[in-house]
C-alpha cells in the first residue's frame, strides 16, 4: 500500500519546531512571573501578549500538528487506503503553518479578540475554519474510500474531535467586523462567557483529550504489541465522554453571574466525566498486561505510562476542582495553572513524545537515532513535570487560603494582593525550574529525531511495519 | 497470560485484519469502575434536587448568610461609641502610627494635606469633634475618594486615629 508519510513528515517537524517556540515562550513566562524584569520594558514582550501566544502555540500548533501526524500516520493503516486528497493534505499542512505564523505576528502585536484560547483576529478565525473544513473533507474522504469495513475506536475519537471543533469554533467566534483588525462578538455579557466557556472547555475535551486517547488507542496497543483490554470499555467510555463533555463548560463560571442552575449543571456534569475519563486510563493501563516487564528498557512505553497516570490525575482533579466549595477556593489561584499543566505536559506532552519516538523509525526508514538519549527525556519531562506541579499546587491551596485569612477584628490578614505575590515567588522559581527541564526534554527530542532523518543506515525490516 | 481469567474474559474479537494488526478482548466493565460511573450520576440528581428543590439553596443566599454571620461575630465598629474613650497618650500615640502607615499619603506626614484637606486648621468640612472625626474615617467619603476605613483597619485602630487626628490637629 502507498501510504503519504511525507505528511506524517511534514507534521512531526511542525510539531517539534512549535512545540520548542510554544515552551520557550512558556519558560520565558514562568520567568516573568518569578522576575518582573524579563519584560523587558517592551510592550511586544509583556506578559499579557506572550501568554495568549503561548498558550495558543501549545494547543493549536504543538498538538494540533501533533494530532494531525499520528491521524495521517494512523488511519490510513486502519482504512487502509492512502489519504483521499494529497492535495488537501498539503493545504492542510501549509495551511495550519500559516495561521501559526500569522498568529505568532499579531499576538505580540497586540491584537487580540480577548477571548481565551481564542484570541485570534477574524481573518485569522476564518482562515482556521476553511482549512479546518479542508482537514475534515480529507478525512471523511478517506473514511468514505476505505478498504475496511469496520472502524477502528481511534476513528471515532477522532471523528468527535474533527466535528465538535468545527461547531465550538465557528460559533464561539462569531462577531462583526468593523476593521481588519477589530470585530464584536454577536453575544454581549454573560451569554458571550457562557458560549466562551462553553468553547473553552471543549477545546480541552476535544483537542486536548478525545484526539490523543484516540492516538493512544492505536499507538500504545502497536507499540506494547498487546491486545486492547476491552473493547466494549472502549464503546462506553466514549460515549459517555462525548455526551458529557459538553455540559461541563459552566463549571469556568462558578460564583459568577451566570444563573446557580447553570453553574450546578456545570458542576454535576463535571463529576460525572469521572469514570468515562477513568475507562479511557483503564483501558490503556491494562492493556499493558504482560507488558510491564518491557517497560524498564522502552522509553516509548514509559512515555504512555506517565501520560495515562498523569491522565487519570488529572481528570480526577478536575471534577474535584468544579465542585463549588473547592472552586471557591482554587478558582483564580495557580491551582488551576496547575491543573492545565499536568494535562498538557503530563497527558498530551508525554503521548506525543512516545508516539514521536515510535514513528520516527517508521516514517524516517532508518532506526531511531538514541534510545538512550530518549531515556534521558523521558526521565527530564518526568521529574519536571513533577516540579512544575507540585510547585502550582502548593502555590494555588497557600494564596487562596491567604485571600480568604481573616483576622480576630474579621478583616482580611492579607489586603494587599502583593503579600500573595511575595510569599508565591519561591514557588514560581521552581516552576521555571521545572518548565527548563521540560523544555530542555524537547529540544532533546527534536536533536534525536533529526540526527534519526539524517542516518545513513537504513531499516527494511523497519519500513515494512 | 492472565490464565486464572474466565475464557470469555480473554476472548479476542478478530479485529486485527481490520485495524492495521490490532486486537482487542471485549472484557467486561470493571465492577468498581460502574460503581463510580452510576455513583456520580445518582450524586448528580440527588444534589441537584436538594440544592435548587429542596433546600432553595441559592449564591445569593450563600452571601446572605455569610455576611449574617459575620455581622454577629464582628458587629459594625459603632463611631459614637468608639468616640467615647479617654484620650490616654498611649492611644494618641498609637494613633500617630496608624496615621504614618495609611494616611500620609493623602493628608501628608505634618497633617497639612495635599490629595486630601488639612487637618490642622480649624476648619472641619465634616466636623470637628471626636465623634465627627471617628464617624469621617470609619464612614469614609468615597465620593471624594476618602476610603471607608471601618472595615479596612477596624474598630481599635479606628479609635487610635482618630484620637490622634483630634489632638494632632487641632480638632474641636
Amino acid at each position: 500500500m502507498d501510504y503519504d508519510d511525507r505528511s506524517v513528515r511534514r507534521f512531526i517537524f511542525a510539531t517539534v519546531l512549535w512545540g520548542a517556540v510554544g515552551m520557550l515562550v512558556g519558560v520565558i513566562l514562568a520567568l516573568q512571573l518569578a522576575w518582573w524584569p524579563a519584560n523587558l520594558n517592551t510592550p511586544y514582550l509583556t506578559f499579557g501578549r506572550l501568554r495568549p501566544l503561548h498558550t495558543n502555540a501549545v494547543i493549536f500548533a504543538f498538538t494540533g500538528n501533533g494530532v494531525f501526524a499520528g491521524i495521517y500516520y494512523s488511519m490510513q493503516r486502519l482504512l487502509k487506503t492512502r489519504m483521499w486528497s494529497d492535495k488537501l493534505s498539503a493545504f492542510h499542512f501549509w495551511g495550519w503553518q500559516a495561521i501559526i505564523v500569522s498568529a505568532a505576528i499579531t499576538l505580540p502585536l497586540g491584537l487580540t479578540e480577548a477571548k481565551e484560547y481564542a484570541e485570534l483576529i477574524w481573518p485569522i478565525d476564518i482562515a482556521i475554519a476553511v482549512v479546518w473544513l479542508a482537514f475534515a473533507a480529507n478525512f471523511f474522504g478517506t473514511i468514505a474510500i476505505r478498504k475496511v469495513k469496520h472502524l477502528y475506536v481511534a476513528i471515532w475519537f477522532y471523528m468527535s474531535m474533527v466535528i465538535t471543533i468545527t461547531v465550538l469554533h465557528v460559533v464561539n467566534n462569531l462577531a462583526l467586523p468593523v476593521s481588519l483588525t477589530r470585530s464584536y462578538p454577536i453575544y454581549s455579557g454573560l451569554t458571550d462567557a457562557l458560549v466562551q466557556w462553553w468553547y473553552g472547555h471543549n477545546a480541552v475535551g476535544f483537542l486536548l483529550t478525545t484526539p490523543i486517547l484516540g492516538l493512544l488507542y492505536y499507538f500504545l496497543p502497536r507499540a506494547a504489541e498487546r491486545p486492547v483490554y476491552s473493547y466494549r470499555l472502549s464503546i462506553v467510555h466514549f460515549w459517555g465522554l462525548v455526551f458529557l463533555y459538553i455540559w461541563a463548560g459552566p463549571h469556568h463560571l462558578l460564583y459568577s453571574a451566570l444563573p446557580d442552575w447553570a453553574q450546578t449543571l456545570g458542576m454535576v456534569f463535571s463529576l460525572m466525566l469521572l469514570a468515562p475519563s477513568w475507562g479511557g486510563m483503564l483501558n490503556g493501563l491494562l492493556t499493558l498486561r504482560g507488558a510491564w516487564d518491557r517497560l524498564r528498557t522502552d522509553p516509548i512505553l514509559k512515555f504512555f505510562v506517565v501520560a495515562i497516570t498523569f491522565y487519570g490525575m488529572s481528570t480526577f482533579e478536575g471534577p474535584l476542582m468544579a465542585i463549588r466549595s473547592v472552586n471557591a477556593l482554587s478558582h483564580y489561584t495557580d491551582w488551576t495553572i496547575g491543573h492545565v499543566h499536568s494535562g498538557a505536559l503530563g497527558w498530551v506532552g508525554m503521548t506525543m513524545f512516545g508516539m514521536l519516538y515510535w514513528l520516527a523509525p517508521r516514517v524516517y526508514y532508518r532506526p531511531l537515532h538514541s534510545t538512550s538519549l530518549a531515556t534521558a527525556h523521558f526521565w527530564l519531562a518526568t521529574v519536571g513535570i513533577v516540579l512544575y506541579v507540585v510547585a502550582m499546587w502548593a502555590a494555588g491551596v497557600t494564596q487562596g487560603l491567604m485571600w480568604r485569612a481573616v483576622d480576630a477584628n474579621g478583616l482580611l490578614q492579607y489586603p494587599n494582593f502583593l503579600d500573595t505575590v511575595r510569599v508565591l515567588n519561591p514557588f514560581y522559581w521552581i516552576r521555571l525550574g521545572g518548565g527548563l527541564m521540560y523544555f530542555t526534554g524537547v529540544l532533546m527530542l527534536g536533536w534525536n529525531l533529526f540526527r534519526t532523518s539524517q542516518s545513513s543506515a537504513t531499516t527494511t525490516a523497519i519500513q515494512a511495519a | 497470560m492472565s490464565a486464572s481469567l474466565p475464557p470469555e474474559q480473554n476472548r479476542l474479537l478478530g479485529h486485527a485484519a481490520e485495524c492495521d494488526g490490532i486486537e482487542e478482548y471485549d472484557n467486561p466493565l470493571p465492577t468498581w469502575w460502574l460503581g463510580i460511573l452510576y455513583g456520580t450520576i445518582v450524586f448528580a440528581m440527588v444534589y441537584t434536587a436538594d440544592y435548587h428543590f429542596v433546600n432553595h439553596r441559592s449564591q445569593a443566599g450563600e452571601y446572605d448568610a455569610e455576611v449574617a454571620a459575620a455581622a454577629i461575630t464582628w458587629p459594625t465598629p459603632d463611631a459614637s461609641a468608639l468616640a467615647n474613650v479617654p484620650l490616654t497618650p498611649e492611644l494618641i500615640a498609637a494613633g500617630k502610627a496608624v496615621f504614618e502607615s495609611n494616611c500620609i499619603g493623602c493628608h501628608g506626614t505634618d497633617l497639612h494635606g495635599g490629595v486630601g484637606p488639612n487637618l490642622t486648621d480649624l476648619d472641619w468640612i465634616h466636623g470637628g469633634t471626636l465623634e465627627n472625626i471617628t464617624k469621617t474615617i470609619t464612614e469614609g467619603v468615597p465620593a471624594k475618594g476618602m476610603i471607608t476605613w471601618g472595615p479596612i483597619l477596624g474598630p481599635e485602630k479606628i479609635s487610635q486615629v482618630s484620637a490622634y487626628v483630634h489632638n494632632a490637629g487641632g480638632g474641636n
